[in-house]
């Protein structure tokens, strides 16, 4: 047993407790949908409504311009279906450590593998939905409109960046969350910011306004989404600066909150 | 087997921080950029749960800690899990722990029992493989199998604890940790837990528990640590440990102060004890007694204020803490009708059949709530010696009759 701040990091920690994060995200996946009609449905139709919302919105109410050969939707949904997926992680990171407070408390548990759990599963949930966009672009691409992005080989890769991002930050937010109980509510407001801060129901080169273009450009995420939609839909095989750029956040954002994490773990078991 | 503690904490103090808003930003603040988290709220005040604690239990053994509430038991037990960290002080622990601290603790509504006691298992450090093959054994012992396939929000509230209590002790840990859990369940389970932790006590499990339910704590355990208002008062015997906390509470109750004293003697002094002898059919001091002899326990005693509620008592353990015999004179039917003066009171035992070793006597003289006059540990030793070195502490008169078995009588 480790003392002081951990010596061997939380990667190896969870790496050692793999099969434990293995049923627990069974466990949560298994319990999601206990008792609803539609099951594992819901993984698929929750994107799926909101999608025909803002696809609605956008092209009656606020037609957007299309800049590609692209439908829409398709456009949306390539930004979208990531968005979600980090975005619920790191609401869930914010009440995961609380919501197992009992098992902190009395079992001694390691409490990284709770954030870990929410990502993990978020991405299963994500991977269900996965094939509604490869559907949709294969259908398109059948009618002859476009061409069959077959960089999608590369969406591992993307996968793994935005995983990274995504994990650095449920770490932190969960860690943060215990002693914070603001945090909470200051998240679903930067992730809101945030959602509109990133080329998702847009894109990059709709945006004519220098000044907006280049905030945009330098928003973290950004590059991240851009990678994902490149490869999943636009068939694009992206810059080595935006791999580069991508990863580089990724990196920084898991090693920031790894860090911040294992800082505060010592705390989490009695402050939770 | 190993002679090294499973158990070992040297000057272990908690002191939990300040829940005010101010204290846990700044300390978040210290933490991320100094790493300053202990030493910062070291300053502040926070709360002293449990200050000085000195503790070596060997494997095997059962160690009991009682206490009022909010004196520190839970803390202590804590920390012995690895759930919380010491503020001073080191915890060591050898080979696995299992806490039992809430049955069931982060058993999720949603699923099945069977799923539940599977992650349960895991937390506890067996592999999913393992607990898996134990699964059988877990779900027989908890007697809940009609029931395991189903969510475990339908359960009823001694279902919860059965299968939590079953999933711990499969896992077989070295060392046990155990927060006032037999309270729970039924007559029958509540037997079948004891019969479990005396298994895991002959495997050689040290076990740290904690209970207000001190006739059990002289059952199981064999040594005890008192705390109150997170300070050791005693670390000794299990009865010692109890009878100090008894006559505490007695004197608690009576309004009067707390009996004075060391660790290993204490009361209010209203009668003392003058000596404690044993002695021989002739009246002669022992040190050195054999097995199955006549022996007397003698107790002289000085009375300063004169009593109409008082018990004489005595106890014999082994040296290592075992519990070998204990007597007092209302157990034995004896009514106090008035002491006052000096005098002495002797407990004479025809044949002490006791096996060979060495014995230790605790002597009192309390009040029937036990509230403590005088009580003084391990007063008097003696060494039992006998022709051959039968284990144990009981030593009665034998004799083999080989009636089928073709076999050579002892010689000599």
């Amino acid at each position: 047993m480790s003392s002081g701040p951990m010596r061997d990091g939380i990667f190896l920690s969870l790496y050692r407790n793999r099969a434990l994060v293995g049923v627990l995200v069974a466990r949560e996946l298994k319990a999601r949908y206990r008792g609803t009609f539609l099951g594992y449905l819901w993984s698929l139709l929750n994107p799926l409504l909101l999608l025909g919302i803002y696809t609605a919105v956008f092209t009656y109410v606020i037609p957007a311009r299309a800049t590609s050969a692209f439908p829409y939707p398709l456009l949306l949904f390539s930004g979208l279906l990531p968005w979600l997926f980090g975005s619920g992680a790191l609401l869930d990171a914010a009440i995961v450590l609380s919501d197992n407070g009992p098992l902190l408390r009395k079992v001694v548990c390691p409490p990284e593998v709770f954030p870990a759990v929410t990502v993990l599963s978020h991405l299963v949930h994500h991977l269900l939905a996965l094939p509604i966009l490869l559907a949709g672009t294969a259908v398109v691409a059948g009618m002859g409109l476009v061409r069959f992005p077959w960089t999608v080989v590369l969406l591992p890769f993307a996968l793994l960046v935005w995983v990274l991002a995504v994990g650095g930050l449920a770490l932190a937010v969960a860690a943060l969350a215990v002693h914070f109980r603001d945090l909470k509510d200051l998240l679903h407001n930067m992730l809101n910011l945030f959602f509109f801060a990133t080329p998702i129901i847009y894109t990059l080169d709709q945006v004519r306004v220098p000044i907006l273009h280049r905030m945009i450009q330098a928003n973290p995420v950004t590059p991240l989404i851009q990678v994902y939609r490149d490869v999943v839909l636009l068939g694009e095989v992206p810059s080595l600066v935006t791999w580069a750029w991508a990863t580089a956040v990724a990196l920084i954002f898991w090693f920031v909150g790894t860090w911040i994490f294992s800082r505060l773990r010592e705390t989490i078991a009695e402050t939770v | 087997m190993s002679t090294a503690p499973a158990i070992r904490l040297m000057g272990v103090s908690k002191n939990y921080p300040p829940l005010t808003r101010r204290g846990r930003l700044h300390s978040l603040k210290g933490a991320l950029l100094h790493g300053e988290l202990w030493r910062a709220q070291q300053e502040q005040q926070g709360f002293l749960a449990l200050s000085g604690v000195d503790l070596e239990i060997p494997p095997g053994e059962t160690f009991a800690v009682i206490g009022p509430n909010g004196s520190g038991k839970s803390t202590l037990l804590k920390l012995v899990a690895g759930i919380l960290r010491p503020t001073e002080g080191t915890v060591e622990v050898a080979g696995r722990v299992t806490a039992l601290i809430e049955l069931g603790a982060g058993f999720h509504p949603e699923i099945s029992g069977r799923d539940n006691a599977i992650i349960n298992g895991m937390m506890l450090g067996l592999s999913r493989t393992e607990v898996i093959r134990r699964l059988p054994e877990i779900i027989a012992f908890s007697g809940i199998e009609p029931f395991i396939d189903l969510p475990v929000k339908t359960y009823s509230s001694g279902m919860y604890v059965r299968l939590g209590f079953s999933v711990a002790v499969v896992v077989e840990p070295d060392v046990l940790v155990v927060d006032e859990i037999l309270a729970v369940g039924d007559e029958a389970f509540a037997h079948r837990c004891l019969e479990r932790i005396a298994r895991l006590q002959r495997r050689g499990t040290a076990i740290l528990l904690v209970s207000h339910d001190l006739a059990l704590v002289e059952q199981l355990a064999q040594r005890a640590l008192y705390l109150k208002g997170g300070t050791p008062v005693l670390t000794g015997a299990a009865g010692a440990a109890v009878a100090r906390y008894r006559s505490d509470v007695a004197s608690d109750e009576a309004g009067g102060e707390a009996a004075g004293g060391s660790s290993r003697r204490w009361g209010n002094g209203a009668v003392a004890l003058e000596s404690v002898e044993l002695l021989d059919v002739g009246g002669r001091p022992l040190r050195l007694l054999v097995s199955g002899e006549p022996a007397e326990i003698r107790i002289s005693y000085a009375v300063r204020i004169p009593q109409e509620d008082f018990v004489f008592g005595v106890a014999i353990r082994r040296e290592d803490g075992t519990h070998v015999f204990g007597t007092n004179t209302d157990l034995d039917g004896w009514r106090p009708e008035r002491l006052a003066g000096d005098g002495q009171i002797t407990l004479e035992f025809p044949r002490l059949e006791l096996a060979p070793g060495r014995y230790v006597v605790d002597a009192a003289v309390h009040a029937k709530n036990g509230l403590a006059y005088d009580y003084a540990c391990e007063v008097l030793s003696f060494t039992v010696a006998a022709p051959i070195g039968w284990p144990g502490c009981y030593a009665p008169r034998h004799h083999w009759q080989p009636r089928g078995p073709v076999m050579g009588p002892p010689s000599g």
